[in-house]
């Protein structure tokens, strides 16, 4: 049995709540960290599977910012912030409710996107990052093809891809959008 | 709920061994072991001395999921022969001796060379690490860099009120767990040291504990503790600075505070203080987020505070098994915890400059080596965007996202489970991890690995080789 037969999370989602109004893109809190699901994949080693995509690269919403955005459960979300873009599943959360905040297991796909700025004490923030997520039809890659594609380190060819970085660090001088 | 069928078909037991996962290191696991033959004493079915050669382990008694998926790992993706990068960026198999010989004359011709991870390895290899990082003027650095590096910057500023978890197991009557998931970072910490326990003071184990977490989402500890306390997303530093402000007796202006009505602060203190012993474990949550060491800084005094009235401790929770081991090792050689650059032929330490991630945003080293950790899983893009364009060594045993970037592969060898080694557990107890199954038969020891690059190293740059001690 993988973590991608068996739903970790229900499907909930009600598309006709009253509180909710469809929207095509939400500005949220960026939250990343580990969840034991994540954690059981990775250091089996089963990165290059498809358990580790579903384990990793999903972003876990709020129901109700699910039902404003209109997806459910394994459906595909893009997920941008001023450090990059990155296609990534949507699933219920387990913690909810926290409406406005994502929480998106770390992995290569959060990577794309966290901020690198250190702020001079050595860790970079990968906590409350501010982001938009939107509905997409793109799949999302699967760890080999992500580091690929994000990184170009063997193949200098551009892609049009929606898996990409944003601007480059520049030297720890502070961007924290206010 | 699915059934699984307990494990019947083993031929050995390995009992005593150690978890090679998180900061807890559970040294109680029982490996049950398919096949080979016993190089060691046997005693009805269970392995007392020595280790099985040629087996496999198939089950793992009394570990959590996290520690039995890394035992009974994925052979399907597991490094089993050196590679090196062609010009087409495809890994090829080679000998030993080519891929060592080539990482060697990276690493002895490199301007500023940075050799990170080391927290998924033992001490024994650091030592030979910190040997090479010494000759040829590395920065050693190590995980606490990305998770707990602010709590240790954090105690060179206030102090270290610590204590061991035998103690939380067998005193704590009140147990906050504060920014962490212990119930899916650590799954037996609650278990095993500081809630479910019955300890000698704390007959009746989860009963005479109260179990507060402190946490903005509901996490799955939140909801097994007692209380929790769900401030704001980056409102960690305002609220301990209440709840210090409360505890010296200071009346709170705001109504709320943090998301936390002031009346509840004030409660939680009082409970806090009606303590008889306290015992606080903080997590990634608090050095995560914009305040960084500030949150830890302010996390140890409010269990300075805490210490007028009654006894309180800290811990935090360290991630891998041995990160706590590779801060406490480097501190002891070298004085410094991390990130520590031999550049100028002395140890020196200096944060925002001589961190993994700062020199990567700065693009500053010429060859990175990763031993035993996953930058390429870890990382920050911001960061990793440089690894594309160095020459990046790898030792690992398992095929991850940091290897879609190594140039150079050497595949290593599993402490805990095909290798025997010393490890530091979160609360600073080192703890000897024993071996239970033979390595695969083309990998390596990483502590022989490092010692062979030291050599080979000290030959390009003609040193004499000392004789190795192993």
């Amino acid at each position: 049995m993988t973590y991608v037969d068996k739903p970790t999370v229900p499907n909930v989602v009600k598309f006709d709540e009253p509180t909710a109004t469809k929207r095509n893109k939400l500005e949220v809190m960026l939250n990343t960290g580990s969840d034991i699901y994540q954690g059981a994949c990775k250091k089996r080693g089963s990165t290059l599977k498809d358990e580790y995509r579903h384990a990793s690269g999903t972003a876990y919403l709020d129901p109700k910012d699910m039902a404003k955005l209109g997806v459910k459960n394994w459906d595909t979300a893009l997920v941008k912030t001023n450090w990059g873009e990155v296609v990534v599943y949507t699933a219920h959360s387990r913690d909810a409710p926290h409406e406005g905040q994502i929480f998106i297991c770390k992995g290569p796909w959060a990577n794309v996107i966290v901020s690198p700025e250190t702020y001079c004490c050595c860790d970079p923030t990968y906590k409350g990052v501010p982001a938009s997520i939107e509905k997409t039809d793109e799949d999302p890659l699967l760890m080999a093809d992500l580091m690929a594609e994000v990184y170009k380190k063997y193949d200098k060819h551009e892609t049009v891809t929606a898996n990409k970085l944003g601007k480059k660090p520049d030297n720890n001088v502070c961007h924290y959008r206010s | 709920m699915v059934y699984e069928e307990p494990i019947t078909d083993y031929d050995y037991k390995v009992e005593n061994c150690t978890c090679a996962f998180c900061g807890c290191n559970c040294d109680d696991l029982v490996y049950l072991v398919k096949g080979g033959e016993v190089k060691g004493e046997l005693k009805d079915g269970v392995v007392v001395s020595g280790y099985v050669d040629g087996g496999h382990v198939v089950g793992c008694r009394h570990a959590c999921r996290l520690g039995a998926s890394k035992v009974m790992e994925d052979m399907d993706q597991r490094l089993l022969v050196p590679m090196i990068r062609d010009e087409k960026g495809n890994l090829v198999e080679t000998d030993w001796d080519t891929a060592l010989d080539k990482a060697a004359q990276l690493i002895a011709h490199a301007v500023r060379p940075v050799f990170y991870g080391w927290s998924e390895t033992s001490i024994e290899t650091m030592h030979y690490g910190l040997e090479l990082g010494e000759l040829v003027g590395a920065v050693l650095d190590n995980q606490a860099t990305i998770c707990h590096g602010p709590s240790l910057q954090a105690v060179q500023n206030a102090g270290y009120p610590v204590m061991t978890l035998g103690e939380t197991k067998n005193r704590a009557d009140m147990v906050v767990y504060t920014g962490n998931n212990a119930m899916n970072s650590h799954p037996r910490h609650l278990a095993r040291y500081s809630t479910f326990p019955r300890g000698y003071f704390r007959k009746r184990g989860r009963f005479d504990r109260t179990l507060v977490t402190m946490d903005p989402r509901y996490t799955d500890t939140a909801k097994m503790s007692d209380i929790w306390v769900g401030f704001e997303q980056n409102g960690d530093y305002e609220f301990y600075n209440a709840m210090r402000a409360v505890l010296r007796g200071k009346k709170l202006e705001k109504d709320i505070i943090s998301g936390i009505p002031k009346e509840d602060i004030e409660d939680l203190v009082e409970s806090m203080k009606q303590a008889q012993f306290g015992a606080l474990f903080f997590g990634l949550g608090l050095t995560h987020t914009l305040s960084k060491q500030r949150n830890i800084d302010i996390a140890i005094n409010l269990i300075q505070d805490l210490n007028k009235f009654t006894k309180w401790n800290l811990i935090p929770m360290r991630g891998h098994f041995n990160v706590n081991g590779f801060n406490i090792f480097m501190a002891l050689e070298q004085g410094f915890p991390y990130g520590v650059d031999f550049a100028r032929g002395y140890p020196r330490y200096m944060n925002g400059e001589t961190n993994t991630i700062d020199l990567l945003t700065r693009e500053e080293p010429d060859v990175f080596m990763v031993i035993a950790a996953d930058p390429g899983a870890h990382f920050p893009s911001g960061a990793n965007r440089h690894l594309a364009n160095i020459p990046v060594i790898q030792i690992d045993i398992h095929w991850g996202p940091s290897t879609e970037l190594a140039d150079i592969v050497l595949p290593g060898s599993f402490i805990a489970v095909e290798a025997a080694g010393t490890s530091y557990r979160m609360d600073g107890v080192p703890i000897y991890m024993k071996k239970a199954v033979s390595k695969p038969k083309n990998t390596r020891d990483d502590e022989w690995i490092v010692n062979e690059l030291l050599k080979r190293v000290q030959k390009i740059k003609g040193i004499k080789p000392e004789v190795a001690s192993k």
